[in-house]
């Protein structure tokens, strides 16, 4: 399968070049996060939260700071529900540098019922990601005890999807 | 209303991936020197202005315009740099548009230069670049460094063509088949051009279906290569454009709009593109810029596109997007032809950006190509009269689409 492609090729002389490098680990990135506590605190009593901007009622999930359409700050908090959908996915081969084996990962942007934004999350590692398709539906599988951060969103299982049948015939 | 702009002539160098022989201003020259010689009686004194852009992340070469400066020619003359990413090339020919149409007393000609030598620098640092403070932060509010790993490794910039094809692909229902005959397509096409990098004559479906996956539904024979290379753009007025050129071509709409980032969001926000192959940035751009040139039908009264298209699913979406076709069929009209050299309605003759990809040049190139095919001056030239022609070009994560339509006659609406 690895079979690379063939192309017409030219080979170009070669001038000296000198190496050089920049040193990212010397910049330093200033970011605010303080917007996010509320959320974080929701989380550490397995609640969901998220931002509605006032003038377009778009809920953002998790919060934003700004609303791109309105230039306003989102600061109306509303409850939002476990269930969720895929909206969009992707696989990507992850190598590992010991042994050479290829790992199929999936991807997938999950769009919580009763928001406008998607984020990346993870499925449930039991399913079969193969089977994955946009508009699947999905909920929150909490982590045990929830540390008030990202990671208590473990990850999401499928539910069953009582609309299937009718995608399929569209 | 501004002055009518004409575009005089247009010019590349080789495209490979590893301009080993030449440095970076050496490169641009070759562009510069390709472009000057379809219109002899210009010379570099009567260049009275020069835009000049590229990715600098790319290549880590910070401020390049200075170190180039006396290659370009532009010693004592005005000088500006614009640089946004993706669509470095797309809005560097916007500025030199806007710098000839503003009318100013003594610009007149402006040269337009947009390169990128990717084989000197690290393209995938200078993408993390982009969203390393946005990682940073995720990182810093639990996310383990596994499942983040992961993440960016999908969030690059075939990342984000994989969720657009995802969705495109379940809305269109088309089969893996159809994206590879695009690229059979396109690098058949960029075999017939001289300047491009992948040339392949003989490819066919079954070879490009044979390779690994990259990000599902893209396979590694699908994916655009990273190339180094240079465009040039001579813009000029109406006036001046008929003694340079035996067919000037006059732009008539111009439009660069902006959208929301693809899959990342901001301030670790989620993104507010629910279907990344809805592209409204991609709608409204097209709008504009069909209303400035007056195009009602544009499937009908385009002869030519070239768009900005690194990966198959997206050349698809985009002819869709722009209106050139209706929702869902372009599939079908790759299928039959209609889109080839030779045939109805011809996309991305010259190989477009699936087959060369030097990533500032590239969304300059697609203008440039389709101005080149209305003078009868390109590659890879249909046999059909062009007179109406678009190019366009999109930018990576942060959706900034730049929409140029020209014409082989000047819009007169406003007089």
């Amino acid at each position: 399968m690895s079979k690379k492609m063939e192309y017409d090729r030219k080979e170009y002389d070669v001038t000296r070049t000198m190496p050089g490098n920049w040193y990212l680990s010397s910049y330093k990135f200033r970011y605010s996060l303080d917007h996010l506590q509320p959320w974080f605190k929701k989380l550490k009593e397995k609640k969901l939260v998220g931002t509605q901007c006032r003038s377009c009622n778009t809920v953002f999930f998790p919060p934003r700071l700004v609303c791109g359409y309105c230039l306003v700050k989102p600061d109306l908090w509303v409850d939002v529900r476990e269930t969720a959908q895929v909206a969009t996915f992707n696989i990507t081969y992850e190598k590992n540098p010991q042994t050479g084996e290829v790992v199929e990962k999936p991807v997938v942007c999950v769009r919580h019922d009763g928001t406008d934004t998607a984020f990346l999350a993870q499925l449930s590692p039991e399913i079969n990601f193969r089977e994955t398709y946009v508009g699947m539906p999905l909920k929150v599988k909490w982590r045990d005890e929830p540390e008030g951060n990202i990671g208590d969103l473990e990850y999401y299982e499928p539910l069953e999807d009582e609309a299937k049948d009718l995608r399929k015939e569209e | 209303m501004g002055r009518q702009v004409a575009i005089a002539s247009a010019g590349f160098c080789e495209h490979a991936v590893r301009r080993s022989d030449v440095s970076m201003p050496e490169m641009v020259k070759e562009a510069i020197d390709d472009c000057l010689s379809k219109v002899p009686s210009v010379g570099i004194e009567d260049i009275d202005m020069f835009v000049n852009g590229n990715m600098p992340a790319f290549e880590g070469a910070s401020i390049p315009e200075l170190w180039m400066t006396d290659w370009m020619g532009a010693r004592n003359k005005p000088l500006m740099r614009v640089t946004t990413g993706g669509t470095t090339g797309g809005t560097v020919a916007i500025a030199g548009y806007y710098s000839v149409a503003a009318g100013l007393p003594g610009v007149d000609t402006v040269l337009a230069v947009a390169f990128e030598q990717q084989s000197q620098g690290d393209t995938s640092v200078g993408l993390s670049s982009v969203a390393l403070g946005e990682l940073t932060a995720i990182q810093s509010i639990g996310m383990p460094l596994q499942k983040m790993k992961r993440l960016v490794s999908a969030g690059a910039a075939i990342g984000i063509a994989a969720y657009q094809a995802t969705n495109y692909m379940r809305k269109s229902k088309i089969t893996e088949e159809d994206l590879a005959r695009v690229v059979v397509q396109n690098r058949r096409n960029a075999a017939k051009n001289w300047y491009t990098h992948l040339k392949m004559p003989n490819v066919t479906i079954e070879e490009v279906l044979d390779t690994p996956y990259i990000s599902y539904p893209l396979r590694f024979g699908m994916v655009c290569p990273a190339s180094d290379g240079c465009c040039a753009m001579l813009f000029t007025t109406e006036e001046k454009a008929k003694d340079m050129a035996d067919i000037p071509v006059y732009v008539n709409g111009v439009a660069s709009v902006a959208n929301e980032t693809g899959i990342m969001g901001y301030n670790a926000g989620g993104g507010g593109q629910l279907d990344p192959s809805e592209q409204l940035g991609a709608q409204r751009s097209a709008e504009l810029a069909f209303d400035q040139a007056g195009i009602s039908f544009p499937g009908k009264e385009i002869d030519y596109a070239e768009v900005y298209a690194p990966f198959p699913n997206q050349e698809l979406m985009w002819v869709e997007k722009l209106g050139l076709f209706e929702t869902n069929t372009a599939p079908e009209m790759y299928a039959n032809g209609t889109t080839a050299a030779n045939g109805e309605f011809p996309i991305n003759t010259s190989g477009g950006v699936n087959s060369t990809n030097a990533i500032g040049a590239s969304a300059m190139e697609r203008p440039a190509e389709a101005a080149l095919q209305i003078m009868g001056k390109a590659g890879n030239q249909v046999p059909k009269t062009v007179h109406t022609s678009l190019g366009h070009g999109w930018g990576g994560i942060i959706n900034l689409i730049t929409m140029m339509v020209m014409a082989d006659e000047p819009k007169r609406k406003f007089k």
